[in-house]
């Protein structure tokens, strides 16, 4: 699903985020990206939803090279993906319903289409009954739901979530990192930046830990067990 | 896994077609509730709007019936001929048969020094001083009406035959100030068409700039949708048809501003149609008119915030 090549991120003002990075995160798998803040695991995701584009290696995204594509192919790409942001994003002008159901209505899908998926999702996510409610009125850990669900509803082939449970207490968090493994057990395969070690550990998920911009420990490293999930 | 699982997933519509209307359909709708729900800013913009094109409106509706008062002068253009006081009667009738028959003549008319005079008298109020006259001041007069098809050139050539007549003291066209008139039109028909484009200009200006706002208000929307897949054209489609929506408003004010205007006028017009014994008609915007002015206000909403969008919406994205 993602390949990097010898990926470095090296930003305008000087700043590297990302020193000739290599992994491989196969169909079907999840992944931890753990490090300090300023680590570049925020550049990592950034990369793969084509936020930023790799000063050298490649980045691969379905066999698809993210370092030259065109820019009109851009959200076609990026409907394959549901990225989920520590401050879920979400829009305060209208109701969960309608942020949840946007993905689907930039698709292009038909109202009753919207309106069973959405509802869907939303139950996936244990808020189908608040679904009229304006995203302010709801508390932290639903709106990071929501978010999930706006995340998922077009059934994306990857999910990428960074500090999802970042401004959420344990018990909260760890209900979303469960969302998060529910979804994976389903085939989504899923890539979460998160800081949260204590989580991490319980989970028992592979790990991929940033240092200053190099990866120094990856888990998903296949030079000897070439048969992991989903691969080919 | 192939590329074309990227492409596979496709959206479960059953025709692709349709879901693009229906999204314009939404986009409609949806720019139509902005402005529904933002009362204060949508009509304070059009009635900018309105007002802005009213100015070009109203000055062309001036002229529209200006041309069509000195249409009425063109048709009736002719030449006065005053001949010497010492011509007689019978060859003054004469005369007037022999310019009849001319080529570009269309009719001739005699009027006597005896009906020049009673006319004098009866209509200038100066009666009683004619009477203190010892003689008849006035000439004969013969007027020309040129032929229909003649043009200016044909109608000079006219003049000049007419007036190397022995009998004819004055020949006077009436064509010196008409001239004058017509180039004063054309001046205001410049003026009005040099308004136009500016006033256009400033209607683009203005609702660049609103909708430059309301991209601005937006910014955090367009992210989150250019993240989840939107294309530019899904993103572009709400601010264009806002720009639909201000122009078509604004046009319908500015069509208001100068129909109101016209009512305020008319009252006045019609005392003085009464005074002067004339029967000018003001004329309004006609159909034709009012379709032109909808269709180029709303046009120029959908240019000023096409330039809005193409500048500012590619510069939003996610970082």
């Amino acid at each position: 699903m993602i390949e990097f090549h010898n990926v470095t991120k090296r930003y305008e003002s000087g700043f590297v985020a990302l020193s000739n990075v290599s992994l491989q995160l196969d169909d079907g798998q999840m992944a931890f990206i753990t490090g300090h803040s300023g680590a570049g695991k925020s550049t990592l995701l950034k990369i793969i939803a084509l936020i930023e584009k790799p000063t050298r290696g490649q980045a691969l995204l379905n066999r698809i090279n993210l370092n030259n594509l065109p820019r009109q192919r851009i959200p076609y790409l990026r409907r394959n993906i549901g990225i989920i942001f520590q401050d879920h994003q979400l829009l305060f002008d209208r109701p969960v319903f309608e942020n949840v159901a946007l993905p689907l209505q930039i698709q292009g899908y038909r109202p009753q289409e919207i309106a069973k998926r959405t509802r869907a999702a939303l139950d996936k996510v244990g808020l189908l009954h608040k679904e009229k409610s304006l995203p302010i009125t709801l508390s932290g850990g639903e709106q990071q739901r929501v978010g999930i669900a706006r995340a998922v509803v077009h059934k994306p082939l990857l999910l990428l979530a960074d500090e999802p449970t970042g401004n959420l207490d344990p018990i909260l968090s760890r209900e979303i990192m469960q969302i998060f493994v529910d979804f994976n057990q389903v085939g989504v395969t899923v890539l979460v930046a998160s800081h949260d070690l204590r989580l991490i550990d319980e989970l028992d998920m592979p790990r991929l830990t940033l240092n200053a911009g190099q990866l120094i420990l990856n888990d998903l490293d296949h030079s000897d067990e070439g048969g992991s999930l989903g691969a080919y | 896994m192939a590329r074309t699982n990227v492409r596979r997933r496709r959206p479960a519509t059953t025709n692709q077609i349709s879901a693009y209307l229906l999204h314009h359909l939404q986009s409609l709708i949806f720019s139509l509730g902005k402005i529904y729900k933002a009362p204060t800013t949508t009509i304070m913009t059009v009635t900018v709007i309105g007002i802005t094109l009213s100015l070009p409106g109203g000055f062309y509706l001036f002229l529209k019936n200006i041309d069509a008062i000195s249409g009425d002068f063109r048709s009736s253009s002719q030449i006065s001929l005053y001949l010497e006081l010492n011509t007689s009667d019978k060859q003054a009738r004469g005369l007037e048969r022999h310019i009849a028959g001319m080529d570009h003549v269309a009719s001739t008319r005699f009027i006597s020094r005896e009906q020049s005079l009673e006319d004098f008298r009866r209509d200038s109020g100066f009666g009683k001083s004619i009477d203190t006259l010892s003689s008849n001041p006035l000439p004969h007069t013969i007027i020309v009406e040129p032929g229909e098809a003649a043009d200016t050139f044909t109608v000079r050539n006219l003049l000049n035959r007419l007036q190397a007549m022995p009998e004819v003291e004055i020949a006077k066209l009436d064509t010196e100030w008409l001239e004058r008139l017509y180039t004063i039109i054309e001046i205001a028909k410049r003026s009005v068409a040099i308004v136009t484009i500016l006033f256009a200009c400033a209607v683009l200006l203005i609702i660049g700039n609103t909708i430059r706002l309301d991209i601005q208000n937006r910014y955090q929307e367009i992210i989150v949708t250019k993240l989840i897949g939107a294309t530019d054209a899904f993103i572009r489609r709400p601010f264009l048809y806002g720009g639909v929506w201000y122009g078509l408003l604004g046009g319908i004010i500015s069509w208001l501003i100068v129909e109101i205007g016209y009512l305020a006028i008319s009252g006045p017009l019609e005392r003085l149609n009464l005074l002067y014994k004339s029967d000018m008609n003001l004329i309004t915007f006609s159909f034709h008119d009012f379709i032109v002015l909808i269709a180029s206000s709303t046009l120029l909403g959908l240019a000023g915030s096409w330039i809005a969008v193409a500048r500012h919406l590619n510069q939003i994205e996610p970082t």
